[in-house]
Formats: C-alpha cells, structure tokens, sequence
C-alpha cells in the first residue's frame, strides 16, 4: 500500500531542516535509544532482538548440512533473507515477498558476507561432501523507521552469539560459530532537503531517497544501497560518510558489551 | 499424534519427565501493547513458545469480495518465523498455517463485536517466534490480548489452552516431547467469562470420559491464564511508565 | 471521557467482565448485557452515572459521528469531487457542492490536491459507513501552514481539560493557535518553537494521558519553554 504523504509534513520537515532541528527534537546526526537483547529465542541456533524507538527486529540462526558447490568443495554458505510480513505496519500488505523486503535482506546480506566476518572454509565438515549452510532469517515486528539499521545489527549480533548444532546433526560436538568481525550499517535520509541519520517514521514518510553503508571492523565499506526517488552529491556523500565510521564505531561497541556480559 | 508405547513420558513417581503435575500448566507470561506501530498488540510465552500477536484496524475491507455488508470480517494471518523450529521453515504460507488462521479467525469472530464495524476489516497478525508444541493456543491468547488493547469491543476474551494423553493419562498443557509421543491433543479456546468455547480441535484417541477430565483441566488452566492476561492489560495503564 | 474517572470509582476492567446488574441501570457506551448482567466490551475504566453504566475505554478506533469537526487529508480528487483520509475505516467524501469555493466541474484539484488538508465537518454517516464532508461553515478551510499531530482520539477530553482549560493553557504558553478535530488529529500553527513545545505537550498527553501526575507533568514542560524564552 502506498502511504498517504501530507503536504504539510513535507512543508514542516523543510522548516524544520532550515532551523538545524527534527521533528522528535534530535539532532542532525543524533541516532535514537538503541536496546540490543541476544539469545533470546528457544530453537534459534543465535538470536538477537534490536528495539530503536519504535522499530522493533529479530533475527534468527539457524543452520543445515548441504552438499557443496563442485567448483568449491569445501566451503560452506551463508544466506540472510528478511521479512517485512504485515505485522509490521498498516502499509505492510500480505503476499509473496515484496521488492521491499527482498532489498533489505539482500543489503543485510552483503554487508555481512563481503566483511568476511565468516571463513567459509571454517564451515566444511567433509570436504566435497557436506558443509555447514548459515541462514541469518530477520522479521520486523514493528516498522518505526530505519529498519534497515535495525536488521543490519540484530543480524550480525544473532551470527555471532551462533552455536553451531553439530551434535543435532550427528558430526561432533557443538561449538561456537567463528565470527571475525562486525560490520555495522547506518543508513541515511534526506529530509527537509538534507540528510539525517536514523530516520523516524515520520522522517521516512515525509522524506526523500536514503543511502545505507554498512562499514566493518578496519573502517573499509562493505556495502552501500542508495533508495528511493532523488539524487545526491559527491560532497553530501562524504560527510555522511565520516559520520557513519563514528555511528558504526559507537554500535560496534554495544555489540562488544553485550558479549562481554 | 504417534502414540508410541516405547517412550516413556511419566516417571515413576507419578509427576511428567519435566516434573509438572497432571493438571499443572507450563509457565505463562504476558506482555500488552509491545510494538509500537501496531494499534494493539501482545505477547505470550507458554512455556517455551513465543506467540506475538499485532492488531489494525478496522479498516475498509479489501479486496471488495471479503467485505460483508452487515459486518466486519475478521483477517487472520498465523505465521512461524523461519527459526521458530528446530529445522528452519521455508517463509511463506502453508496449509497447516492457513487452517489455523480460518479457525482462530471463526473463533475471534465469535467474540468480538463485528457487527459495529460493517464492510470493514480488522487485521490479526499472529507470529510465531519460538515454537514448543501450542502455539495455536499461545497464538489465540496473544490474539485476545491485542485486540483488547486496540480498543476493539468484545463481549469476552478467549484463553487458548490445551489437554492431552500421554501413557493412558489425560494431562493439561502438553509440551514437545508429550505432543510428539503422545495420544492425544485437545485444544480449546474458552471464553472465560461465560464458559463458553469458541475454537476446539482434537487429535488422536480419547475416551467420552477421558474427554471429559480433558475439558475439565482446560477450563481450569483457562482460569488461570484470563488472570495474567487481565494483569497483562491492567499493567499497561494501571501505574508504571508502561 | 476520562475526566470521569476522577471520582470516587476508578476501577480498570477487562472486556467479557460483569460491571453491574441490569436491576435499574441502563446500559451506555462500552458495555452490552448477558444473562442479566452488564458486561464490559472494552479495556477502560468503569463509569456509573445517572444511573448509566459505561466503560470510558483507553484506546479507540475513530468513529465517525455527524457534526464531527475532522482534519482530513485528500487521498484523490475526481472531476467533481475528493477523498479525504479522515483518520477512519472509510474515506470521507467531499463533494464540489459542500467546498466552500466555487468550483467548475474538471476543476477540483485546483482548489485542494492530493496531499492537502482541511479542516471539514462530517455531514452524515449512513447506515454504511460511508461518511460524506462539508467545508462550508465558518473556520472550514483549507490547512496550508502549520502541522498535524495524531493522538489517540480517547485521549482529546484530556487534552482539552475542563472547559477547555488544559488546551487554553496550551495556547496560551505556546502562543499557537491550536484546532483539535474529533478524529485525533490536531493542528498547530505558530512560530517554530512554539510548534515545537506544542508538539511535545501533545505527546506527553498521548503517552501519559490517561495517568495520574499528568498535570504536574504538563506544569514542568511549561517551564521548558520560558526557559528557552529566556536564553
């Protein structure tokens, strides 16, 4: 369902970006409250639950044995597929996966695997004949803005609590996923002419196009998504930039202490 | 229901392998009002399961072909995530899911005040987060609570509960390993106020007096549950921040 | 609606709960009767008066009622006629004959366009549902500054107060001109920072609306503002 965009939304958001302020009282680059929950799902093999205002995501590991590729015989395979079922919103329609949904599963995707946070060889069991197939499967519960940063890191902390469930599968005990990294997304809106950082619902609705980078451990991109109807600069581009390698940093860090605890 | 006489799931002193009574349920918790974009929502955790359920609307009915001219319908979607098993569920619609969702819809419709709200729709959307034997049941409470905290009129609420048999026993509240080696399975869902029973199935093999016994503890645990639900919606307004 | 609750019974029910006995007492809003009993229909707050007993409930959908003062949003426009979101089940219906313009058939989406609000009256509700809009009367126009704020619509007694008092005061301290329409949409319009305040005001009234200590928290955010005034 298309949503209704009211023209004095779009009139104050202009307002409001001319006075270097947001509709919910943040700052340009000012990020919401962020609460990050792990392994909080019985039959998930790695979970996490990720709540950004009123953005509310889960994700979940699960694992199965595959034959490998023949060109590859010994590596594994990791996959991320998201959902946006209509539990999350209004605008959220029933029916088969929308373009929507298979583009925010598909940008969580790729940020994780190009970081190379995981060594597909490190998930061969019997080389030529089975490895470890990862499935990072993410369901938005509540769609309050900037999902995209939500399932970026309610992903990569569910693959990195992951317990890969060999004893299940009968080939050994089980063990903890090796993860080598975390990469991190922060995703960007033009609003009122500019762009913020996690954007609120009212943001997105009254908003333009949007820019998602997903940055790893070295502070090198991994991915990068730009959506929407609008065009951008060179310029633009680089100053947010810079500040998604500090916001990367900063959520980097609440994954570090969540598994320190 | 298998029905394999080899697994034994009473010990012998009596009490089930995870050392619940015969009557005893699983432990239940309920939160009301937890995702923000939805117009009422909840969850329940019944033992191991995590049934989240998310209310909007009314709305206008669509498409035009569902619309009732004299009443709402009610649109029911259960759906388990894909890592809500312990092998990964493929997404998307099943037949088993879209049974569920054509009773707990029956069921819900039996309740709420339908006639209200004519050619509109209310959506229902029932999750299954984590799934350990009842989460139809777990599904149909989480459902209740949602639409009572979306404002929606119902004349009552209904508690999903469920009984069973395992080794000639009738117990309540059948859990993984009851359900897969088990007897029988009686599900229901109860009004709690009026007695009444909305949403009933059954599987497997049951006597007119094992029957009976089952109704009994489900009608008990209904009980139970109706109090942590009316917390559950009591504690959204009644002090607290939340 | 809530201000009933400020007597003497405060008692918070559950839908499908008995609330009183039909022996002398008529049924209201929120409530029908079983088997002699009345039974609450909705999560809210029981309210006995003149011998009426009605549950005041704590979220509502959007009702629409003839008279009703609405915010509406145009969703399409057709020759002579548009569509408005009004914050209901259904779209409410805006003939070219209830527009307080003179409008040439064809000409309609020269006066309001999709995107555009007003400020409209609900005229009638048929048996149906189906809602038809006026904008002719005194103050109905057209919204072309200012911004709209949704609150839940069982929260808008509370937000106004006693005779108004509650929404004078928020005029008065945000120096805004601020119109509540019945269907939970509210416009604000006045300079930045006061649409600002007035915004956050609102929100505290939705959040905190229907709890204890929501004046007193109203009386802190007052003093927000005059010391923005001051700086």
């Amino acid at each position: 369902m298309v949503e209704l965009v009211p023209n004095l939304l779009r009139q104050e958001m202009a307002r409001l970006a001319e006075q270097d302020a947001r509709i919910d009282g943040r700052g340009q680059f000012e990020g919401r409250e962020i609460s990050l929950e792990t392994d909080c799902l019985y039959n998930a093999e790695g979970s996490a639950k990720v709540t950004m205002g009123k953005t509310v995501v889960y994700a979940g590991v699960k694992f199965e044995i595959r034959t490998p590729w023949p060109d590859r015989p010994s590596e594994g395979s990791l996959m991320c597929g998201a959902e946006l079922r209509p539990v999350a919103h209004r605008k959220y329609e029933p029916g088969p996966p929308s373009p929507e949904s298979i583009e925010l599963g598909r940008v969580v995707d790729r940020g994780i695997r190009e970081s190379g946070c995981i060594d597909m060889n490190s998930l061969c069991i019997i080389p030529g004949e089975k490895v470890w197939g990862v499935m990072i499967d993410i369901h938005v519960l509540s769609d309050g803005g900037n999902i995209f940063d939500a399932c970026g890191l309610a992903a990569i902390a569910a693959l990195r609590t992951a317990v890969v469930p060999a004893e299940r599968f009968d080939v050994g005990d089980d063990y903890t996923l090796s993860v080598n990294g975390t990469p991190i997304m922060a995703s960007f809106t033009r609003v009122g002419g500019r762009y913020v950082y996690d954007p609120c619902e009212e943001e997105e609705l009254g908003g333009d196009e949007r820019i998602h980078i997903t940055i790893g451990d070295e502070g090198h991109l991994h991915s990068l998504q730009k959506g929407l109807r609008g065009v951008f600069t060179p310029q633009e581009f680089a100053e947010i930039f810079e500040v998604a390698q500090t916001k990367c940093a900063e959520l980097r860090k609440i994954v570090a202490k969540k598994e320190a605890n | 229901m298998g029905g394999y006489g080899d697994v034994q799931l009473l010990r012998d002193d009596g009490l089930r392998l995870d050392g619940r009574k015969l009557d005893e349920s699983r432990p239940v918790t309920i939160q009301a009002g937890i995702l923000p974009a939805a117009d009422g929502s909840a969850m329940v955790t019944h033992g191991l399961n995590v049934a989240v359920a998310a209310v909007y609307g009314p709305m206008e009915a669509h498409p035009r072909k569902i619309q009732r001219q004299d009443r709402a319908v009610i649109d029911v979607r259960y759906n388990m995530a894909p890592f809500s098993t312990s092998d990964r569920i493929r997404p998307g619609f099943n037949r088993r899911s879209r049974e569920i969702s054509k009773v707990t819809a029956e069921a819900l419709e039996s309740v709420v005040l339908v006639e209200r709200f004519p050619r509109s729709k209310i959506r229902v959307e029932i999750e299954i987060l984590a799934a350990e034997a009842g989460t139809r049941c777990a599904g149909i409470t989480a459902a209740s609570v949602a639409l009572a905290d979306a404002g929606i009129p119902m004349r009552d609420m209904i508690v999903g509960v469920a009984s069973g048999k395992i080794e000639d026993t009738v117990v309540l509240d059948l859990d993984k390993a009851e359900d897969n080696y088990g007897q029988a399975d009686l599900p229901a869902g109860i009004l709690p106020n009026t007695g009444e029973i909305a949403f009933l199935q059954m599987d497997g093999d049951l006597s007119p007096e094992e029957f009976d016994l089952a109704m009994e503890y489900n009608f008990k645990a209904a009980k139970e549950i109706h109090e942590i639900m009316v917390d559950a919606l009591k504690a959204r307004y009644e002090g607290g921040d939340n | 609606m809530s201000q009933g609750r400020s007597g003497a019974e405060q008692r918070l029910v559950t839908p499908g709960m008995a609330i009183g006995s039909l022996s002398g007492m008529r049924v209201g809003s929120g409530a029908v009767t079983h088997n002699g009993e009345i039974i609450a229909t909705k999560l809210g707050w029981v309210r006995e008066f003149n011998g009426t007993i009605s549950v005041d409930p704590i979220s509502s959908p959007y009702l629409p009622r003839s008279g009703d003062l609405v915010i509406g949003t145009v969703a399409e426009v057709r020759n002579n006629l548009w569509f408005m979101n009004i914050n209901g089940s259904f779209q409410g219906l805006l003939p070219m004959s209830l527009a307080p313009w003179k409008v040439e058939f064809g000409q309609a989406r020269q006066h309001m366009n999709v995107g555009d609000s007003a400020l409209a009256r609900v005229q009638e509700v048929d048996e149906c549902h189906n809602v038809v809009l006026t904008m002719k009367g005194v103050g109905l126009r057209r919204l072309s500054q200012g911004a709209v704020v949704e609150v839940p619509v069982n929260h808008l007694d509370r937000i106004r107060g006693a005779n108004n008092a509650n929404l004078d005061r928020m005029k008065d301290v945000s120096d805004c001109r601020i119109i509540v329409g019945e269907n939970g949409r509210v416009w604000v319009d006045g300079d930045d920072m006061g649409i600002a305040w007035a915004r956050e005001a609102l929100e505290i009234a939705k959040e905190h609306g229907h709890k204890e200590g929501f004046d007193s928290m109203m009386k802190q955010h007052e003093k927000k503002l005059a010391k923005k005034g001051d700086a």
